[in-house]
């Protein structure tokens, strides 16, 4: 699988930003102000994006016009589900600070916690 | 067919005994680095004497040296070999591929693993460059999500990943207590460490040493990770950004236990241990070096 290119994730957060489909042409202007860019390298990203399933893309007069297929939340609900699901990747992917516990073991972490004060602060 | 009973008896020891004894040794959790160097010499033990007490079982007229030149020369690695027919017998072929395929799965399933490793990692890294936002203040990814989580992504491409939620929770020295321990699990490329014990689990499912080696080695890089983080942070603050953490990521239902290592290291954390004696030490990196020659010296000796 390719990685995901930054100029791939700046057009997604432009239109996530926006809330509204845009064209090729209104990311290009936004992205103009901060750095040049060809309009021809946005537009095969932004088709590219569309080839993968991210955007949407429907002809308004002459221009395509895109649109996210998913918000934002829910790349990371996906992000964070791969991240802390009960079924986690294979070994050596993510290595995690603490393992998820139950609540029971949870308290026993705290209490733990709390005796090692108390015993410190006496 | 003596040496074959003397491999077989050492691999079962090897196999199942030792590792038993090993998960359960004091001195484990007070010298993590040491443990987890045990722990891949006893994989690595095992897979010799595994091998070489096969050859021996299928083979017991033959001493082995003839038996290595001729798995060599097989291969076409050797010229010269002392195997005297072009095409081995079928006893033979079979005499050479158990035992070649014996040390051929645990590698088989090192490539596969580290392949599916990388694309999953591939994977999350593509989905945090969508949604992640760098910030380079902590050197880390930062997502935006109420369950407290952090983490890292190891590899060439290596991230911090640390949730909102868990910013939120977890104070300035906190945080950087986290992001240490965090940073240490990349410097010292544990992943590798879990690669190796996962394509050894899954090679040899089943076995004791297999699921203690897999088990504990996770736990070992955990506590070495914190004595890194400890290096520069307070005992304490460490010990609640774990409690921080790990209360947040408490699932609504429980889903079976897997938060007792937190505990064990929780306690570790708190409660300073002296490092073993310099004798206990020196004597485990000796049985570890010694132990994968001895079935060599078994299979090769008078």
């Amino acid at each position: 699988m390719r990685q995901l290119g930054e100029l791939e994730a700046e057009i997604m957060h432009r239109l996530w930003a926006w809330g509204r489909p845009a064209t090729a042409r209104d990311v290009l202007t936004d992205i103009n102000k901060q750095r040049p860019l060809a309009y021809s390298t946005v537009k095969t990203v932004a088709d590219i994006l569309h080839h993968k399933g991210m955007l949407e893309r429907h002809k308004e007069g002459r221009a395509w016009v895109y649109e996210p297929t998913c918000t934002r939340q829910q790349y990371t609900a996906a992000l964070m589900q791969q991240a802390l699901g009960s079924n986690p990747d294979p070994a050596g992917t993510l290595v995690s600070f603490v393992e998820r516990m139950t609540p029971d073991e949870a308290d026993a972490l705290r209490s733990a916690l709390r005796a090692v004060k108390r015993r410190s602060e006496a | 067919m003596t040496t074959a009973a003397v491999l077989v008896g050492y691999a079962v020891v090897v196999g199942a005994l030792v590792p038993s004894l090993l998960s359960r040794a004091a001195w484990a959790h007070r010298a993590p680095v040491l443990a987890v160097f045990a722990w891949q010499g006893l994989m690595v033990t095992f897979v010799f004497t595994a091998t070489l007490a096969v050859y021996h079982l299928l083979l017991a007229d033959h001493h082995v040296h003839g038996g290595l030149v001729g798995l060599l020369s097989a291969c076409g690695l050797a010229v010269g070999a002392p195997w005297a027919g072009p095409v081995p017998s079928l006893p033979q072929a079979l005499a050479l591929a158990t035992p070649a395929a014996i040390v051929l799965l645990p590698l088989g399933w090192l490539v596969a693993c580290s392949w599916r490793a990388r694309r999953a990692r591939q994977r999350h890294l593509d989905l945090l460059t969508l949604v992640g936002d760098p910030t380079p203040e902590y050197g880390a990814t930062v997502v935006d999500h109420t369950t407290p989580a952090v983490y890292c992504l190891p590899g060439r491409h290596c991230r911090v990943v640390i949730t909102r939620g868990a910013l939120d929770a977890l104070s300035e020295e906190q945080l950087w207590a986290v992001l240490a321990h965090e940073r240490a699990h990349i410097d010292g490329r544990h992943h590798l460490l879990h690669l190796l014990a996962d394509a050894f689990s899954r090679a040899f499912p089943g076995l004791p040493l297999a699921r203690h080696a897999k088990e504990q080695t996770a736990l070992l890089v955990e506590m070495i990770a914190d004595d890194r983080a400890l290096r520069l942070h307070p005992r304490e603050t460490l010990a609640t950004a774990m409690c921080e953490v790990a209360a947040g990521r408490v699932p609504p239902v429980a889903l079976g236990a897997g938060g007792a290592g937190a505990l064990v290291r929780l306690r570790r954390v708190l409660t300073p241990q002296p490092r073993p004696h310099r004798a206990t030490s020196l004597g485990v990196v000796a049985a570890t070096v010694v132990a994968p020659l001895l079935p060599l010296v078994v299979a090769c000796g008078p």
